[in-house]
């Protein structure tokens, strides 16, 4: 019987598995080869063939281009957003789950739908603000706009997730002699590090993979984050340089893969959180 | 009276200074030293960006990444830092990727900030309002290197407001790419369009199928309005009234629906700008129509056909034997521009000696003034230093770039309803209802039509045609 359960769960589990692999496999696979071995229909595309496997690609890219800087500028930037997301949206979620009766919903939910406006009809008039900011070409720019999709969502994330943390805990607290404040940071706080840490995980993602903002508001090849030079240096017109591509992307998806892997039950605890509630 | 300096106890400091001190001050002086650059250009403030501060001004360029990456490594290091010494000048080039030229350009006009010089690779007509006129430029570079031209003229020159909107430096020839090997075997070589379409079904069922696109991008829309040329058939007449619905036309989806029928693959349904590069370098397609990028990745990849791919003019038709150029450089000076001064400065400049840039892309850029690279057809017959180039592939660009290339838009200028045209993709559109049999020829040209009026009609009641 447990032989027959653990057969179905591997029949289910294997190929969703290979589909999601699949694609870390493929970009490593390309990363490592050569043009040539690329290119050539002859060729078997699982294995490696002819001149592969290379470092070609991986060296191009960081001898040939600022992918070093492009690197480093998303982390700045990441780390800013999600420190600033986490600044707004922590005590947002918290007051409008707790403090603000049935107001609180409907604002949370008004202010989820912020989230759903796409960047591509805002960056024409945010360029004008950032632009009157004289942020233009700044990482400073991206780190003031990125907050304003982060935020409404992380929002909205943490006010299912604060529902879910019983009241009479922050009762307690307050009884003993705690302040509003004392409560939160030594009761909600330490429960609520699911919610916040898929707070920290989404928003870095959001920030890595941000494209438009990216492209609009920089524009010097140094001050650019990955997802804007990236195509900007390896998509040369109408050539590709498909190695070079993937070994870009490979690089930031592993270690927010780990990431991911490495805080998976707390990541789902945090989305589920105020599931039931 | 004690001295002050006795009562204070070493081990005290000591212990006052814990651990947790020590790495919080550190922190506080990272956070200090990174991001106290605030202020500066980006927000960890390292090398200063601008080393020249003696220099008088700064020009600021954007344009595409260039195919060739040699090509922007000589103008942004060589070229520019060259002609800012000799204006007093700090000259800072952006690039960008051709695709995100749009967005850039919209958003640096809703921002009325941005470079001094936006370098378009189509004509960017629609924005004749944001820009300033460049007939003086224009003036300037034809009194020193003769006459810009045709194409670059029809592109850049409005002549209802006699406007030049733009400053056409190059533009880049768009030959057809075909293997000769295959087209050996077919015994038949792609002079004329009949010849294409005899030849289709052998090469499709030898594998090798024709890659002519039929989807929202630029290479298929280059390929099909010089396919409506070749047909008689164009968008609008000279004095720019909507032409499209024309016998030529009908012929022409006729004939792109046989040739998709009988030699094609359903995937240029779908293609982007770099697929028929990818799918010809690939060995997959027998023909493809773009700029020497396929005939340059060939060689330096240095792949086993590489000597088996030729150039040739766009085949001959019923009509007019006339291809277009594939992209056109457009320089833009806006309305808003800090210095417009050294911009038109640098536009006579780049006007009037392009030699430079014609070798350095490894003849991509063909001068926009024949004039400015002296002895055009020698210099295409000798070698360059591009890696396995093949002897004699490029002098046919001579001939192709005087005779059978001309402006989107022909026999009129490419005014903004052409680029609005154009970059809705209408005539891709169009020709991919006939292919996939979703309308008939007649059908799809009313549609087309339909969809065109309005555009020519709102820029004609904007005095802009």
């Amino acid at each position: 019987m447990r032989r027959r359960d653990s057969v179905t769960t591997y029949a289910i589990v294997v190929p969703f598995a290979i589909v999601l692999a699949f694609p870390f496999y493929w970009m490593l696979m390309t990363a490592l080869r050569s043009d040539n071995d690329l290119y050539d229909l002859q060729q078997v595309p699982y294995k490696f063939n002819a001149d592969s496997p290379t470092s070609a690609n991986f060296r191009f890219l960081f001898e040939e281009t600022d992918y070093r800087q492009w690197l480093e500028n998303t982390a700045i930037v990441g780390v800013a957003v999600v420190m600033i997301t986490l600044l707004l949206a922590v005590p947002a979620a918290y007051a409008l789950a707790r403090l603000s009766g049935s107001w609180g919903q409907s604002l949370g939910v008004g202010i989820f739908l912020v989230y759903l406006v796409p960047p591509t009809l805002l960056f024409l008039p945010l360029s004008r603000v950032i632009a009157e900011l004289h942020l233009n070409d700044r990482l400073w720019s991206l780190i003031l706009v990125y907050p304003s999709f982060t935020v409404p969502f992380s929002i909205w994330l943490l006010m299912g997730f604060f529902k879910t943390i019983p009241p009479e805990l922050e009762d307690a607290a307050l009884v003993d002699g705690a302040s509003r404040l004392g409560a939160l940071a030594r009761v909600v706080f330490p429960l609520s590090i699911p919610g916040i840490l898929t707070v920290v995980i989404f928003s870095f993602s959001l920030v890595v993979n941000e494209f438009v903002y990216a492209i609009t508001f920089i524009s010097t090849s140094d001050a650019k984050t990955i997802s804007a030079g990236v195509p900007t240096e390896l998509i040369r017109g109408d050539v590709f340089y498909w190695g070079a591509l993937m070994a870009a992307t490979l690089i930031p998806a592993i270690p927010l893969a780990l990431l991911y892997n490495l805080f998976l039950d707390r990541f789902i605890a945090g989305f589920t959180g105020g599931a039931f509630r | 009276m004690k001295d002050r300096r006795e009562r204070v106890d070493i081990s005290k400091v000591d212990d006052e200074l814990t651990r947790r001190d020590l790495l919080r001050r550190a922190a506080l002086g990272g956070i200090i030293l990174v991001y106290g650059g605030m202020g500066a250009k980006t927000a960890v403030a390292g090398v200063p960006k601008y080393r020249h501060r003696e220099l008088a001004g700064t020009l600021r360029i954007i344009q595409w990444s260039h195919f060739v990456p040699a090509y922007d490594k000589w103008f942004d290091d060589i070229y520019v830092k060259r002609w800012g010494r000799a204006n007093d000048t700090e000259v800072r080039v952006d690039h960008v990727n051709l695709a995100e030229l749009p967005s850039r350009a919209a958003s640096e006009v809703a921002s009325q900030s941005g470079h001094d010089l936006f370098q378009f690779l189509s004509p960017p007509s629609a924005y004749e309002d944001r820009v300033i006129a460049l007939n003086d430029v224009v003036q300037q570079v034809e009194k020193k290197v003769g006459k810009m031209a045709r194409v670059g003229r029809k592109s850049t020159y409005n002549p209802r407001t006699k406007k030049y909107f733009g400053f056409a430096d190059n533009y880049a020839p768009d030959p057809v790419h075909y293997r000769a090997d295959l087209w050996g075997e077919v015994g038949l070589r792609p002079t004329t369009w009949d010849n294409v379409l005899r030849a289709a079904p052998r090469l499709k069922a030898m594998g090798n199928p024709i890659g002519i696109g039929m989807s929202n991008e630029l290479d298929s829309n280059m390929a099909l309005i010089a396919l409506l040329q070749c047909f008689g058939a164009y968008i609008q007449t000279p004095d720019a009234h909507l032409a499209i619905k024309s016998k030529g036309t009908r012929d022409a989806l006729n004939f792109m629906r046989d040739l998709y029928r009988r030699g094609m693959t359903s995937e240029v349904f779908a293609w982007t700008a770099s697929s028929n590069n990818d799918a010809f370098l690939a060995g997959r397609l027998s023909l493809a129509l773009n700029a020497i990028s396929i005939a340059r990745s060939a060689e330096q990849r240095n792949l086993r056909f590489n000597r088996d791919i030729r150039l040739a003019p766009i085949p001959d038709g019923p009509g007019p034997r006339m291809g277009l150029e594939h992209v056109m450089g457009v320089y833009v000076i806006w309305k808003f521009a800090q210095n417009k001064r050294a911009a038109k400065k640098f536009l006579v400049d780049i006007g009037t000696q392009y030699t430079g840039h014609f070798l350095n892309s490894y003849f991509y850029n063909f001068p926009a003034f024949p004039g400015s690279v002296k002895n055009i057809p020698a210099r295409l017959r000798k070698n360059t230093s591009y890696p396995n180039e093949v002897p004699g592939r490029y002098p046919i660009l001579d001939q192709i770039s005087k005779k059978w290339t001309t402006n989107v838009g022909h026999p009129g200028y490419s005014n903004a309803a052409i680029d609005e045209v154009f970059s809705k993709f209408l005539i891709p559109q169009m020709f991919a209802r006939v292919a996939r049999g979703d309308m008939s020829a007649d059908e799809a040209m009313r549609a087309a039509h339909r969809e065109m009026t309005p555009i020519f009609k709102k820029w004609r009641a904007r005095k802009k045609i």
